[in-house]
């Protein structure tokens, strides 16, 4: 039980794919102009680890070392797809605003790199709960970044305006280098928090 | 000709891959702390990014449209790109070992670099045809290559730097881009 | 022999599972971009919409908003301008059916500069083209001596704003000439 609990909260903070491995950076900095495509792209990323990490650890014995990461991308890509049309779908307003990076889900390294150094070697049951972990690490980060550029660049928070309609806003928070400075700003004061609490280096 | 000098003009700066695009984040961070493994990185990338674009091209336009099986699209890219990263690997090895040995250790990484996949997308979402696709997919990498030779030039001074404790290395890095970044928006409205 | 095998089944298990979801998914994935541009039609019409009939031309597609009789009350155009700060702006443009005058417009693409040139979308600047006809206005911007306030700091988006809808004017103009009735 102790070992599950583990493997669930290892990826919220001490080894968060984002801002501790620095996983899957493009969607992250591409995608978080407002809160709801931060979450958006969060759970559609956390789905396609759960498909991947499910069939991974279930078929990783039968497969052929020689052509194992062309295997593993063809089920990362086919969970992509799925997720993709679902998208299309049932939410044609998150389609439009992430465009291009659903399908770029395919290349976030996050997903190969939990396929390759853990659901391949793991039973079916922790590699659920790894990928519920790591997804949901993944998607809090998307959310802190996202609600802190969307407050100081657009004034509201999940489109609901917290300021005045006619307040000048910090705009570059919204453009480019909002995102590079985001999330600079959140990882070192990610950072030095730890190092108040007193955690492990 | 001017359409395509744009295009590159869009590709290289405007539109720069890592500034604007936010695609190849990843390497951009992590092979930027020298600058020679920078370069070796920068060609591997211009050389598959350039071809998988052109066979993406074909792909699209005489196997996926024509039996109309479009939602393949994102699988077979991705498969293209892995075989051919692959491919150009064992050509490598056999044609001459010492690009092999700068630019080998490199290969590997390129299939999860987002910016080959990002880039044959956008070609084919815009609509682009062979030669523009190509002449993009090559400008492209060239703005890649602009932006990890700039970075790893900054990071050389970064070292020396004596930057406040919680923003060392990383955050420090982001927050360079960001002015990096800054600079490049001057571009924007250069290509109509 | 056996990779090759492998790489063969989950290549062939993935294409029949895309192929089961795409099925699935296709009607929806047409419905939902039926009711984007249902959403988009009805927000740059002062009425409820009860039909919309789909006329598609060569140069661009028109949308005509009926009421339950089958009298049309407005007429939309898609319309577009490579004029923008960032290049391609795509609109929806609504007019009134006899004497062609502006309801509103809605930007369906864009990639002007947030907080600068997206206000092309905002009410504050779109009001102003409301009751306006292709004969009545001069369309370019004040600062270019015509009717068309600019935006402040983005001139240039305001510009190719004015010359999507003067666009959008034609293309209604020669589809629906004035003089003849329905």
């Amino acid at each position: 039980m102790n070992e599950a609990l583990n493997i669930l909260t290892r990826g919220f903070v001490r080894e968060n794919p984002v801002t501790k491995m620095l996983l899957g950076l493009c969607p992250v900095l591409a995608v978080t102009t407002t809160a709801f495509n931060g979450l958006g792209m969060g759970l559609a990323t956390t789905f396609v680890l759960l498909g991947s990490n499910v069939v991974i650890s279930l078929a990783a014995k039968a497969i052929p070392n020689t052509v194992r990461i062309p295997s593993f991308i063809l089920v990362i890509a086919t969970f992509v797809t799925i997720v993709d049309l679902l998208i299309k779908a049932y939410s044609p307003e998150l389609n439009q605003a992430l465009g291009l990076f659903i399908p770029l889900i395919v290349v976030n390294c996050m997903i190969l790199g939990r396929a390759e150094a853990f659901a391949s070697r793991n039973g079916l049951v922790y590699s659920i709960i790894d990928a519920v972990g790591m997804g949901l690490g993944f998607t809090f980060a998307l959310l802190l970044l996202s609600a802190f550029r969307e407050v100081l660049g657009a004034g509201t928070i999940f489109n609901i305006p917290i300021v005045g309609e006619d307040a000048n806003t910090m705009l570059v928070f919204a453009l480019p280098p909002g995102a590079f400075a985001g999330l600079g700003l959140i990882i070192a004061g990610l950072n030095s928090l730890e190092k108040k609490m007193g955690g492990k280096s | 000709m001017t359409e395509l000098l744009l295009v590159i003009v869009s590709a290289v700066f405007v539109n720069n891959v890592v500034f604007a695009r936010f695609l190849g984040i990843c390497p951009y961070l992590g092979v930027s702390r020298k600058l020679d493994t920078a370069i070796g990185m920068g060609f591997a990338v211009t050389f598959v990014m350039t071809i998988a674009t052109a066979i993406g091209y074909f792909l699209h336009n005489a196997v996926l449209v024509p039996f109309n099986i479009e939602f393949m699209q994102t699988v077979m890219f991705i498969l293209v790109i892995a075989s051919l990263v692959q491919l150009v690997e064992i050509i490598l090895k056999k044609v001459s070992k010492t690009l092999y040995n700068s630019l080998g250790i490199f290969l590997p990484l390129i299939t999860t670099n987002c910016a080959i996949l990002g880039v044959a997308l956008i070609s084919i979402q815009e609509k682009y045809d062979l030669l523009t696709s190509v002449v993009f997919a090559f400008f492209s990498a060239m703005g890649f290559i602009l932006a990890i030779l700039m970075f790893a030039g900054i990071r050389v001074k970064l070292e020396e730097a004596d930057v406040p404790k919680p923003f060392e290395n990383v955050p420090i890095g982001f927050i360079s881009a960001a002015i990096l970044s800054l600079a490049f928006m001057g571009f924007s409205g250069l290509v109509k | 022999m056996r990779p090759i095998i492998t790489l063969t089944i989950v290549g062939l298990l993935s294409a029949s599972l895309l192929a089961v979801v795409d099925d699935l998914t296709r009607e929806p994935i047409a419905q939902a971009k039926e009711a984007m541009k249902r959403k988009a039609i009805e927000q740059i019409f002062p009425f409820e919409l009860e039909k919309l009939e789909t006329v598609k031309t060569d140069d661009t597609t028109f949308y005509e908003a009926m009421d339950a009789e089958g009298n049309i009350q407005g007429i939309a155009v898609e319309s577009w301008t490579d004029l923008g700060y960032s290049g391609r702006i795509e609109i929806l443009l609504g007019v009134s059916p006899e004497d062609q005058k502006i309801f509103s417009y809605k930007v369906v693409y864009h990639l002007e500069t947030p907080g600068l040139g997206d206000k092309i979308d905002k009410d504050k600047f779109k009001s102003q083209f409301t009751g306006r006809t292709l004969d009545d206005t001069n369309w370019t911007v004040r600062k270019d001596g015509g009717d068309i306030d600019e935006l402040t700091a983005a001139t240039i988006s305001s510009r190719a704003v004015a010359d999507a809808v003067v666009r959008g004017l034609e293309f209604i103009n020669e589809k629906y000439p004035k003089s003849t009735e329905e």
